[in-house]
């Protein structure tokens, strides 16, 4: 037997321990259909709306995404955030750490098992995910890559609980930081963008040539343009700060797998308008700025050289695999804080905290 | 280790602590504790609530780290190499934790595996050592519908999955009714007999008196001296006499000459203060000789007991 051979055993045997111990009863079915029941109701939900995204199954498939990334989010944390501290209130860390299971097979095996246990809960919506993609108009880069990417972000979320469950020692109150962790990156890089981007403002002057309205002749047309006025007022600086958005699960999801568009370059699902508002906030507001509606060519409209979406996103600075990265560093250093702080035998000891 | 089967060969396997201290933050629960358990013997860790059974075991048992001092374990130091003694101890806590929503059978069966061994061998080894610890009858209930004692006798299985050669049992007898106590001494005499070393703290002192071979007192986290132990088991202490004449008792004995300070009555009769073993056969030889028709002359309190009071008693402190 090889030594990873060996160790992988145990791996698995910590992983079916857990998911049988933990995991595996009654109310872990309910909550599995109670999510079934959930997702019936979004999908008929967002198929009412659908026209809106001209019958596209785009709509329904990124919304049943999120919905499962919004769902692990309140799941995870309440499942994996007690796995190492919870099995040392209940007696049994220990007798598991005087066998020849090894500190690292038990951390791995148990992240392993709250990863599969969360992955449940996309395994649950694959018929409506088959739905959408019957509905047509996702393509199969962009089902693998979302799919892909949620999968690793409800890695990272096992990844944080099992962690903070191995060095806090309290049960409920690792659990509070799990979901104040997960939160942080859900919400609170939103909030912190909002704000900083709101109070970082800038001066735009604006310069605009409209037309003289006072020689508007009897058929109606306009025959001068008006001297140039000039305006100012200030904008936010959100591209100073759009790397904020970038460890966010839900942005990091949308910015990997957008890729679908309609004819005339619109996002045809969530992931696209997502990654389209992160993209547009890399771009620098101008301070001088030159609005000319008056000497337009017959046939033009103003504003129609702005780019669509589709050319935003193609030429932003893509993100995802930077947000992955920071939240992998995040998740190994939790399981890595774990792992020291629960190895045997053990030397310092947290105040009042008992080993078996 | 052999793949798949459990350890089919036995090596004795002593135990040696040397100076051992350990202590959490300002409280030293472990001051200096020195000690060896041999292969086939019973050692008694005796030693009032508080006195460091409990973190001395933890520290035997590779879960914690001693701050000085040395650990040997079949002559492989647990602290550096802590895998190495890992497949050779049993430990039984104190606490009663079990995989709640296992079944016996499939706890044990898990146990025995985290040792390495596969499928096959962990369910022949779960069968017997339900079979060892008298679970048959709930072999295949979860885990959480066990009583206190019940939950002692998995626990005690789950010391033994991996046959191990020594055996730490933290307070094995609590909750346990007086049928299955008297079968843990006979399997603790058992596994003695066949070379193992057992190390057993506990309070219930009358049990231990009936299997220790040996005994380690345990005060305030340190061991009393071979010295003190020998003077305390040399100390006089009482014995209780019944005749079937009780009212003649107490006439006899002054008539055979036993002093009157020596004697004390209490709700249950008479005890008399014998120096040593010598003087009490004495006392017994004259009482018989005088037509005193003798039921009981055994000693008031266990040899162990004894030994702890007089110990805790002979405290400069």
């Amino acid at each position: 037997m090889t030594a990873i051979g060996a160790f992988l055993r145990g791996v698995g045997l910590i992983v079916s321990l857990e998911l049988k111990q933990r995991v595996r009863g009654v109310a872990w079915y309910v909550i599995l259909g109670v999510f079934f029941g959930l997702v019936a109701v979004v999908t008929v939900g967002v198929w009412v709306v659908t026209g809106t995204w001209g019958g596209s199954g785009g709509g329904l498939f990124s919304s049943v995404v999120y919905f499962v990334l919004l769902l692990a989010s309140l799941i995870s944390p309440a499942l994996s955030g007690n796995a190492i501290n919870g099995e040392r209130e209940g007696g049994t860390l220990a007798t598991i750490q005087v066998t020849t299971i090894t500190t690292g097979q038990i951390v791995i095996g148990k992240w392993l098992a709250a990863w599969v246990a969360s992955l449940a809960l996309l395994v649950v919506t694959v018929p409506f995910l088959a739905i959408a993609v019957g509905i047509g108009e996702v393509s199969a880069a962009t089902v693998v890559s979302s799919l892909a990417v949620l999968a690793a972000e409800l890695g990272v979320l096992a990844a944080l609980g099992v962690g903070l469950s191995g060095v806090i020692r309290k049960p409920l109150f690792s659990v509070v930081v799990t979901y104040l962790t997960v939160a942080a990156l859900s919400i609170g890089t939103l909030i912190a963008f909002a704000i900083a981007g709101t109070v970082t403002q800038v001066q735009v002057t604006q310069t605009t040539v409209d037309f003289d309205y006072s020689t508007t002749t009897d058929e109606g047309t306009i025959a001068e343009c008006a001297p140039p006025t000039t305006t100012t007022y200030s904008v936010p600086r959100f591209d100073l700060y759009w790397g904020v958005l970038v460890a966010n699960p839900y942005v990091v999801v949308a910015d990997a797998s957008y890729g679908d568009f309609t004819r005339d370059g619109q996002p045809n699902d969530l992931f696209g308008y997502i990654a389209y508002g992160v993209r547009q906030a890399q771009v620098a507001p101008e301070t001088e700025r030159f609005d000319d509606y008056c000497h337009l060519a017959p046939g033009e409209y103003f504003g129609q050289d702005q780019p669509t979406p589709e050319e935003v996103l193609r030429s932003g600075v893509p993100s995802w695999f930077i947000g992955l990265s920071i939240q992998a560093v995040l998740a190994a250093a939790a399981l890595f804080a774990a792992w020291r702080l629960t190895r045997t035998p053990s030397g310092r000891l947290a105040k009042g905290s008992r080993i078996a | 280790m052999s793949p798949g089967g459990h350890v089919t060969e036995f090596e004795p396997v002593g135990l040696v602590a040397d100076d051992v201290r350990r202590s959490f933050g300002d409280v030293h629960a472990v001051r200096s504790v020195s000690f060896e358990a041999r292969p086939g013997s019973i050692t008694a860790l005796i030693g009032p609530n508080g006195s460091g059974k409990t973190t001395l075991l933890l520290m035997l048992a590779t879960l914690l780290r001693p701050d000085a001092g040395r650990i040997l374990i079949g002559g492989v130091d647990p602290v550096a190499e802590p895998m190495r003694v890992r497949p050779i101890i049993g430990w039984m806590p104190d606490s009663l934790g079990s995989w709640a929503n296992l079944t016996v059978r499939s706890a044990l069966e898990t146990t025995h595996r985290m040792y390495g061994h596969d499928k096959a061998a962990a369910r022949q080894r779960a069968g017997e050592l339900i079979e060892t610890v008298g679970l048959e009858a709930l072999a295949d209930r979860p885990t959480r519908v066990l009583s206190r004692g019940q939950k002692q006798k998995l626990s005690l299985a789950r010391a033994l999955a991996n046959d191990p050669s020594v055996l730490l049992l933290d307070e094995p007898a609590s909750g346990l009714d007086p049928v299955a106590r008297v079968e843990l001494r006979e399997l603790l005499l058992g596994l003695a007999a066949r070379g193992r070393t057992v190390l057993i703290s506990s309070h219930v002192l009358a049990e231990l008196d009936e299997v220790a071979t040996d005994a380690v007192y345990l005060d305030r986290g340190t061991t009393a001296s071979t010295e003190a132990v020998a003077r305390a088991r040399a100390a006089a202490r009482p014995w209780r006499i019944k005749a079937i004449d009780g009212f003649g008792l107490g006439p006899a004995l002054e008539r055979i000459g036993v002093d009157s300070s020596r004697i004390a009555t209490d709700s249950q009769g008479i005890t008399v203060t014998m120096a040593d073993d010598a003087d009490a056969a004495a006392v017994l030889t004259a009482l018989v000789a005088a037509g005193l028709r003798v039921t009981w002359f055994a000693p008031a309190v266990g040899e162990l007991e004894r030994t702890l009071l007089d110990l805790a008693k002979g405290d400069p402190e």
